[in-house]
């Protein structure tokens, strides 16, 4: 599989661990993933320790939850971000999405 | 100069990556630059499987060389659908009041920032992309 999400609670917030990859095959199930849980938690930290490739498909799905979650003052968070994942948040300023942790 | 055609379908975009995969195998590029390369790759197929046929379907033709002195790749990509020039337009607004409006753009915005060259032309009826990046 392409993508692999494993969820962890931590009260009212919701850490993902996002293991694989998104581009345009998957971004769509990954964004109904991410929105469901922002949906359901206060704040959200996207674990991409072991996230491979992001493509814009998959910056669709992260806007989507920053604004789910900032919509109710919530904070989307990333941590462990590769350099050229880094570099195509840099680029398309996409880093003033995350609180990067 | 190593060709495939394939349908003008995302479902289609591994097997172009796989293409051009084969031909760097043996180069040991690093992971930055096929990080690049697969990217590229992606956000030009999808807008040609987006875009340059819709709503009919089309086919598009992917050509990939590796050259040397400097070592090399240029991947070319061509269909013949709609005649548009992705470089044409101004490149997408990064600022934060128009990252929440829209995202369109930021594929070629990529594309540009991470090939070290990029060329359009239309001939014969066929919209040309060619990118070329340092190994």
């Amino acid at each position: 599989m392409s993508m692999e999400v494993n969820l962890i609670k931590h009260g009212s917030d919701a850490e993902l661990k996002l293991n694989g990859y998104i581009d345009a095959s998957n971004a769509a199930n990954v964004e109904k993933i991410l929105t469901d849980v922002a949906g359901q938690f206060d704040n959200l930290l996207l674990d991409m320790t072991k996230l491979e490739y992001v493509s814009s498909a998959g910056l669709r799905a992260f806007k989507r939850a920053y604004v789910d979650l900032h919509r109710k003052g919530g904070v989307l968070s990333a941590k462990n971000v590769s350099k050229s994942i880094m570099e195509v948040f840099e680029l398309t300023g996409f880093t003033r999405l995350f609180k990067f942790v | 100069m190593e060709r495939i055609k394939v349908p003008a379908k995302i479902a289609a975009l591994d097997e172009v990556n796989d293409f051009v995969g084969r031909l760097l195998a043996s180069r040991n590029c690093s992971e930055e630059v096929l990080f690049q390369l697969r990217l590229a790759i992606e956000e030009i197929f999808v807008n040609i499987a987006s875009y340059a046929y819709f709503p009919a379907e089309g086919e598009a033709e992917v050509c990939c060389e590796v050259l040397e002195e400097p070592p090399r790749v240029v991947i070319r990509f061509l269909d013949s659908g709609v005649p548009f020039d992705p470089l044409a337009r101004e490149d997408a607004d990064t600022s934060p009041e128009a990252l929440m409006r829209r995202e369109g753009g930021l594929g070629i915005l990529l594309v540009k920032n991470t090939m070290d060259d990029v060329q359009y032309t239309y001939e014969n009826g066929k919209n040309i992309l060619t990118i070329l990046k340092t190994l």
